[in-house]
C-alpha cells in the first residue's frame, strides 16, 4: 500500500517537471461555410504560430479587430508564417450570414462555424471577442479577451516572439 | 496509511494544485476552465421601478472544470446563485454541481455521458444550448452518441432529460443524419456545386394529466408521445448559398398553445451572394405553432426542446436595440434583407482608406389566421401565404469610413416598428428614428477615445398604466477612454427629453488582463429586454453598483 501511494505521489511530482501547455482540443465538431462538418483536427500551419480569434457577425469589437488585422494580415504572414482562424459562434439567427459577411468585408481567413458552441465551451471561451496564440506544436501559449483598437500590435509582438520560438511570459 | 505517506501524498497534491490552475499535465492530461462572478448591490428607485432588495447583496458565480487527455474529456460545471441576481428566475436560489459530463471522441465516433449542449440542423427540432447571460440552460441529461461511418456522414442520436432549474424534467429521443454529397460521391469531390442533405426525428415523452376541454368539458385525451419531424439542405456554388429547412410537429397541446390539437410547421429559407467587398442576404420564414417544450404545462423560457430563430438583424447599438425582437413560436412570418458593400480605396467614394456600407430591412407580421375553438379544438386555420397583424419591421443604413490614420467614424441611421401585443399589451404600434453617430480617435498606440451620439424620435408616449418605459423621445451620449488593452473607463447617459420618464447614467471602470477581465460599474440599468445570441429575455430596472470577474485557463 505504501508503495503504491509514493509510486502515485511521485509521478504526481514528475507531472511537475513534465508539465506542458494546453494544447488545441482536436475532436470537437466545427462546419466550413458551404455546410461540411469538420473537427478542429484541421486547425493546422506546418510548425507556424496560429492565431484563433473567436468572434460573431453582431459583435462590433471583433469585428473591429478582424478589419485591423486584414490591413496588415499580408505583412504578418511574409514575416512570421502565422495563420489567423476564425472562428464564428454565431447561432441560427445570423449563421448563414456568416459567409456573405466574410467575403464583404474581404477577409482572407480560414473561417468555420461553432453553431452549437462545442469548441467555444472546449476552449473555455466566456466573451467574444477572445483570441488565443498557438506555437508550432499546437500548444497554448497566450489568450486574451476583448479587443481595443491598436491591440493588435501587441498581437503581432507576440506572434514574432513565437516564431522565433521565444518564450511568452 | 502511515503518517509519512500521508504527508508525501499530500504534498505531492499541494504542487499539484497550482499546476490545475495554470491549464498544466496531470497523468499527461490538461486541466482548463473558466470562473465567473458577477454581483449587484441595488438601491431603490421608483421612477426606474427598481425594487427593495432585502439581500442587500444578489451575485451569480460558476466555474467550469474540463479535463482532457488525448479522446477523454469531462467536465464539470459549480454554480452558485446567492442569491439570483435580478432578471434570472428566482428558482436558480442555491448552489452546487450543475453540470457534469464524460466524453471519449474519436475521428469517427463520439459519445458523451452526462450533461450535453447538442444541435440537429438549425435547431428547429432540437437545440439544447445555454446563454449564461440570460439564464437559460436546456442541456440535456443522459446519452448522446455521434458516429462517422464514413467521410461526409454524421449519425447523432440522442436520449435524456432535459436542466430544469435545479432539477431535469421530460425525456427527449433524438436521431439526426446528414450527408455531404461531394464527400460520398467521388466524381463530385471536386466540383463547385456542394450539396449537403440532413433530416432529424425528435419525439418527447409525458405521462397523462387532466386538462379540460373547452368543448365538451371532459378530460382531453393528452398525447404521451409528441414527434417532430424536419428536411434540410445547404447548397453553394462559389459565391451563391441557398438553405433551406422545413419542420413538422404532431399534436402537442400545451399551455402555450391553449392545449390545442394543430400540427406544427415552421418553413425557414436563406439565399446569399457574395465576392470580395459585396454580399447580399435574403432570408424568409414562416412559424405555426411550433413551440416545442419537454414539458407540456411549462411555460417561460425553460424547457424548450427546440428553436426558431428570429431572422431580424442583431442591432448591438442600444436605441436601435431598445425594442428587441423574439419569435413568436405560436406563429409569425418574417422577410430580412442585408446588404454590405465596400468602396474601393482611392475611389470618390471611398476616399483614401475605402468606405463600407452596411444595408438592412425585415418585416415580420402574425399569420392570417381564422379560429376555430379553444382548448381541445384545432384552435384555428391559416393561410399559408396569408399575413396578419405587424409584428415588427426595421430598415437601417450604417456607413462606416476611416477618415485618418487616427479617426475611424460609423454613422446609422435606423426607421423601426414595433407592435407591443408582441409583448403582450395592447395598443398603439410604435414607430421610431434612430440615429447614431460613433467616432473612434487612436490619439496613439497606447490611448484610445471612443464617443457614440444617439438620438431616437419616437410617435410613442409614456403611460402610466402599461408602464413601458422606452417610450418617448430619447437622447444618449457616451464616452469611452482606453488605456492599451487593459484599462478602461466609460460614462454614459439616456435622457427622456420628451414624452418619457428616465435617466439612466452610468459609469464603468474595467481591467483585461490576458483572459481575465473585472469590470465595476455604477448607475441605473435600463428595465427591458437584454438580448444575446439571438434570444431576448426581461430585465427589471436595477440602480447601484454592479460588478463582474471573469478569466479562463
Amino acid at each position: 500500500m505504501k508503495k503504491i501511494i509514493l509510486t502515485l505521489a511521485l509521478t504526481m511530482l514528475t507531472g511537475i517537471v513534465m508539465a506542458q501547455n494546453a494544447k488545441i482540443p482536436e475532436n470537437v465538431t466545427i462546419k466550413t461555410l458551404d455546410g461540411k462538418t469538420i473537427e478542429t483536427s484541421v486547425i493546422k500551419n506546418d510548425g507556424k504560430p496560429i492565431i484563433i480569434s473567436f468572434w460573431a457577425t453582431w459583435c462590433k469589437p471583433c469585428n473591429r479587430e478582424l478589419n485591423a488585422i486584414k490591413e496588415v494580415y499580408n505583412e504578418w504572414q511574409e514575416e512570421t508564417g502565422v495563420k489567423l482562424v476564425a472562428i464564428s459562434i454565431d447561432d441560427t439567427r445570423s449563421a448563414s450570414k456568416v459567409k456573405p459577411h466574410v467575403d464583404g468585408n474581404g477577409w482572407e481567413y480560414e473561417v468555420y462555424l461553432d453553431q452549437n458552441q462545442d469548441f467555444k465551451r472546449a476552449m473555455n471561451v466566456v466573451n467574444v471577442p477572445h483570441t488565443f496564440l498557438i506555437n508550432g506544436n499546437g500548444e497554448i501559449v497566450w489568450q486574451h479577451t476583448s479587443y481595443v483598437d491598436g491591440s493588435e500590435e501587441e498581437l503581432f509582438e507576440l506572434v514574432k516572439k513565437v516564431a522565433n520560438g521565444e518564450e511568452i511570459k | 496509511m502511515k503518517r509519512t505517506s500521508k504527508i508525501i501524498f499530500a504534498t505531492a497534491l499541494f504542487f499539484q494544485l497550482p499546476l490545475w490552475g495554470t491549464a498544466q499535465g496531470i497523468l499527461g492530461g490538461h486541466v482548463t476552465g473558466n470562473v465567473q462572478f458577477d454581483g449587484q448591490v441595488s438601491r431603490r428607485d421608483t421612477v426606474i421601478g427598481s425594487n427593495d432588495v432585502p439581500e442587500k447583496l444578489l451575485s451569480n458565480a460558476r466555474a467550469d472544470i474540463l479535463y482532457t487527455n488525448g479522446n477523454f474529456s469531462a467536465g464539470l460545471r459549480y454554480e452558485a446563485y446567492l442569491n439570483p441576481m435580478l432578471g434570472f428566475n428566482s428558482q436558480y436560489s442555491g448552489q452546487g454541481i450543475a453540470n457534469y459530463f464524460v466524453s471519449y471522441k474519436t475521428q469517427t465516433f463520439a459519445v458523451t455521458a452526462g450533461h450535453f449542449y447538442e444541435q440537429f440542423g438549425n435547431g428547429m427540432t432540437l437545440r439544447a444550448y445555454e446563454d449564461r447571460y440570460l439564464g437559460l440552460d436546456n442541456a440535456i441529461r443522459g446519452i448522446d452518441i455521434v458516429y462517422r461511418p464514413w467521410n461526409g456522414v454524421t449519425i447523432k442520436g440522442l436520449v435524456g432529460q432535459q436542466r430544469y432549474y435545479w432539477d431535469t424534467r421530460g425525456l427527449v429521443r433524438g436521431f439526426d443524419a446528414e450527408v455531404s454529397l461531394n464527400d460520398v460521391v467521388k466524381s463530385l469531390t471536386d466540383a463547385k456545386t456542394r450539396l449537403t442533405l440532413g433530416g432529424s426525428f425528435v419525439s418527447k415523452y409525458e405521462g397523462d394529466e387532466t386538462v379540460l376541454s373547452d368543448v365538451s368539458g371532459y378530460k382531453l385525451n393528452l398525447p404521451n408521445n409528441v414527434g417532430a419531424a424536419s428536411v434540410r439542405m445547404d447548397l453553394s456554388h462559389g459565391g451563391f448559398g441557398l438553405q433551406a429547412e422545413y419542420a413538422r410537429k404532431g399534436q402537442d397541446p400545451s399551455i402555450m398553445n391553449n392545449y390545442i390539437y394543430k400540427n406544427g410547421e415552421a418553413l425557414w429559407l436563406s439565399a446569399s451572394y457574395s465576392q470580395k467587398g459585396l454580399s447580399a442576404n435574403l432570408q424568409a420564414k414562416r412559424v405555426d405553432n411550433m413551440g416545442f417544450k419537454s414539458v407540456r404545462s411549462v411555460s417561460g423560457e425553460m424547457l424548450y426542446i427546440n428553436y426558431t430563430p428570429s431572422i431580424t438583424k442583431q442591432h448591438t447599438y442600444a436605441f436601435l436595440s431598445m425594442y428587441p425582437y423574439a419569435t413568436q413560436s405560436t406563429g409569425e412570418m418574417g422577410l430580412q434583407a442585408d446588404f454590405m458593400y465596400k468602396f474601393k480605396k482611392e475611389t470618390v467614394l471611398g476616399g483614401k482608406y475605402g468606405t463600407d456600407i452596411h444595408i438592412n430591412g425585415s418585416l415580420i407580421t402574425g399569420l392570417d389566421t381564422t379560429v376555430i375553438g379553444g382548448k381541445g379544438t384545432d384552435g384555428y386555420t391559416t393561410s399559408f401565404f396569408g399575413t396578419g397583424d405587424t409584428y415588427y419591421g426595421d430598415i437601417s443604413l450604417e456607413v462606416a469610413k476611416k477618415i485618418s490614420s487616427k479617426v475611424k467614424i460609423t454613422a446609422t441611421y435606423g426607421y423601426m416598428v414595433f407592435n407591443p401585443i408582441v409583448e403582450g399589451h395592447e395598443g398603439d404600434l410604435h414607430h421610431n428614428h434612430i440615429l447614431v453617430g460613433d467616432l473612434t480617435w487612436k490619439i496613439n498606440r497606447k490611448n484610445v477615445l471612443r464617443f457614440e451620439a444617439e438620438w431616437m424620435g419616437s410617435d410613442s408616449h409614456y403611460d402610466v398604466a402599461i408602464d413601458d418605459k422606452r417610450c418617448g423621445d430619447w437622447i444618449m451620449g457616451l464616452v469611452e477612454y482606453n488605456f492599451t488593452s487593459a484599462w478602461f473607463v466609460s460614462i454614459s447617459d439616456q435622457y427622456a427629453y420628451n414624452d418619457g420618464i428616465g435617466n439612466y447614467y452610468n459609469i464603468s471602470i474595467g481591467y483585461t488582463k490576458n483572459a481575465t477581465r473585472l469590470q465595476v460599474g455604477y448607475g441605473k440599468q435600463r428595465e427591458g429586454i437584454i438580448c444575446i445570441g439571438g434570444v431576448c429575455r426581461q430585465v427589471p430596472a436595477s440602480n447601484g453598483l454592479t460588478f463582474s470577474l471573469t478569466t479562463s485557463f
